[in-house]
């Protein structure tokens, strides 16, 4: 429903889809550009592009195996996927147990301890990275897993977004619950999980994008090739550090970059809700 | 009935999480601002506001300071108001392949911004990149290297984060544009408002609210622009395409600097207080007149 219901002329309706899916297929093309060029020769990729070699006509696949054998993408990708779903599950989960205990139980404290985790949606990054750093030093997580994962699993955010969600479950389940016996735990597990569940995938999704594609803090933590996440990885692609030759790089930039994107078309709308969700953080 | 324990156990670690992670280094950070620390065992040293003053005759942070204040004010508009376009269209009931359109032109933010800034430099390439090689078929001799030459690199950048962006605010005006109460439309058409009147005087203040919402997000957002910047600079940014957030990286990771960083990290913090300040002041000011 909008303002261009009133159906324009047949001509005006053709111009805005034409610019419309001009729009779209930008959005498209410079990622088809480079898997075109990820399966040209080194040669052709380094001459300037003419009509004939746009689409290249003797794809060489070999370039794949390639970038993953000279640019060890496998580990990087390891590294991103244990990062990345490591966080999401404890950190949805503690946000969704610290949620439910600030909607629905009764403890000293309860007003002031919401108010600290509110206000650290407000601090500044820019700021605070710095301690971050020293702290996780002092703890051994320099240039370690645990750096990635251990300061993300609990977002002010994250709770604030879940005691919402878990406000709007009634009262008088959880009471019959817990007339019944059930401890907290169940009683979230059981009661509170199904209800809020579309909450908690939203999180999910916006934690684990979030994560994914992190990069100033595993910049700034990440020394060691191994230990390093896809987003750094491909800042040293970038930079010509693994290969040289572009259609090798370009192809390491499509294992990195495309698997993502396909999984998005099929579950777009998880995503867009999801993602959606960032807008309310920053 | 009593719960405490249970609801301790809950909230121990998350509270402990951003204790350690966020609030204790926000008050050691900002305590840091007037220190020198160069991160070691030494002890920091105390140097009241002089970082602050050294900012004022700094002429990098001069630079960085114009250049993010000028990338926030090419790319927040035009995005908004390009997402808005978009969103009117998509959403019009004769429009053909709705959800095609709004999923392609999302596509880019799930993306990590460090892989799309790889994929533009490779088509801004200056001898083999898509652009100058169509350039060039059309008859441009000597085309720009886009991302060397003068101030293309930041314009570049621009462009690029209003391509990245268009699709996060299109998805939201769509759900506001959903919203919209049918009978205001009929009831301006019935009266013979033309479909640009109804645009400007039904829709675009329909969704101000997304409008508010948006521009503040996205401001905030553009204020603390690194990674594309990082990634779309090769060697290294220069006086036109440095920005705040990467001055203070360089400040922290290179110099060693942390004093001199935190001080730049308040700087931000200011700024962007004043900026969402301002907006908001701006919007009831709006609200009270309107």
């Amino acid at each position: 429903m909008s303002a261009l219901n009133t159906r324009p002329p047949a001509a005006m309706r053709l111009a805005i889809h034409a610019v419309v899916y001009a729009a779209a297929a930008t959005m498209l093309l410079p990622f088809l550009w480079m898997v075109a060029t990820s399966l040209k020769t080194a040669s052709a990729a380094n001459q300037p592009p003419t009509l004939g070699t746009l689409i290249p006509t003797d794809p060489q696949w070999g370039n794949y195996a390639e970038a993953v054998r000279a640019a060890g993408l496998m580990q990087f990708y390891k590294m991103s996927i244990g990062v990345a779903v490591v966080t999401t599950l404890l950190a949805v989960a503690h946000n969704a147990l610290a949620g439910y205990a600030f909607a629905k139980l009764r403890f000293a404290g309860k007003r002031i301890l919401f108010g600290v985790t509110l206000a650290t949606m407000m601090l500044p990054a820019q700021v605070f990275f710095i301690f971050a750093y020293v702290i996780c030093s002092k703890l051994g997580y320099v240039d370690d897993f645990r750096g990635l994962v251990v300061p993300f699993l609990a977002s002010g955010f994250g709770v604030f977004y879940m005691r919402q969600a878990i406000t709007a479950v009634p009262n008088a389940l959880i009471e019959a619950a817990r007339l019944d016996g059930m401890t907290d735990g169940a009683i979230f597990w059981v009661i509170i999980r199904p209800i809020v569940w579309p909450a908690i995938a939203a999180l999910g999704i916006f934690t684990f994008m979030n994560s994914w594609n992190s990069f100033f803090w595993p910049l700034i933590i990440i020394d060691s090739n191994e230990n390093k996440t896809l987003p750094l990885a491909i800042a040293e692609l970038a930079a010509g550090k693994y290969v040289q030759s572009w259609p090798v790089v370009m192809a390491a930039a499509t294992i990195l970059v495309v698997p993502l994107i396909v999984v998005f078309f099929l579950a777009q709308g998880a995503f867009i809700r999801g993602v959606a969700l960032s807008g309310m953080k920053e | 009935m009593n719960h405490n324990a249970s609801a301790y156990r809950l909230i121990a670690f998350p509270l402990a999480v951003l204790m350690v992670f966020t609030l204790v280094p926000t008050v050691l950070g900002m305590g840091l601002s007037v220190f020198e620390w160069g991160g070691g065992a030494d002890a920091p040293r105390y140097v009241g506001l002089a970082h602050f003053r050294a900012m004022a005759g700094d002429e990098t942070m001069r630079h960085a300071l114009v250049n993010t204040l000028g990338y926030v004010a090419l790319s927040v508009p035009p995005t908004i108001l390009l997402a808005f376009l978009l969103a009117v269209a998509v959403d019009a009931d004769w429009f053909v392949g709705k959800a095609v359109v709004r999923a392609t032109i999302f596509m880019p933010t799930i993306v990590s911004i460090v892989a799309i800034g790889f994929v533009w430099r490779w088509v801004l390439d200056d001898q083999a990149g898509l652009l100058n090689w169509g350039l060039r078929a059309v008859g441009v001799a000597d085309p720009p290297n886009w991302l060397i030459d003068g101030r293309w690199p930041m314009a570049w950048i621009i462009l690029v984060a209003v391509w990245r962006g268009v699709g996060f605010c299109l998805v939201l005006y769509l759900a506001a544009l959903s919203s919209i109460n049918r009978n205001l439309y009929e009831a301006a058409a019935i009266d013979g408002a033309s479909r640009s009147q109804i645009l400007r005087f039904i829709t675009w203040p329909s969704v101000r609210p997304m409008t508010v919402f948006l521009v503040i997000t996205s401001v905030i957002a553009a204020l603390q622009v690194f990674d594309l910047v990082y990634i779309m600079t090769p060697g290294r940014e220069n006086q036109y395409t440095t920005v705040l957030n990467l001055y203070l990286y360089r400040q922290f990771a290179e110099f060693a600097n942390f004093g001199y960083a935190a001080a730049i990290g308040i700087v931000i913090f200011a700024i962007t207080l004043v900026f969402t300040a301002v907006q908001l002041g701006w919007v009831r000011w709006r609200g009270g007149a309107a």
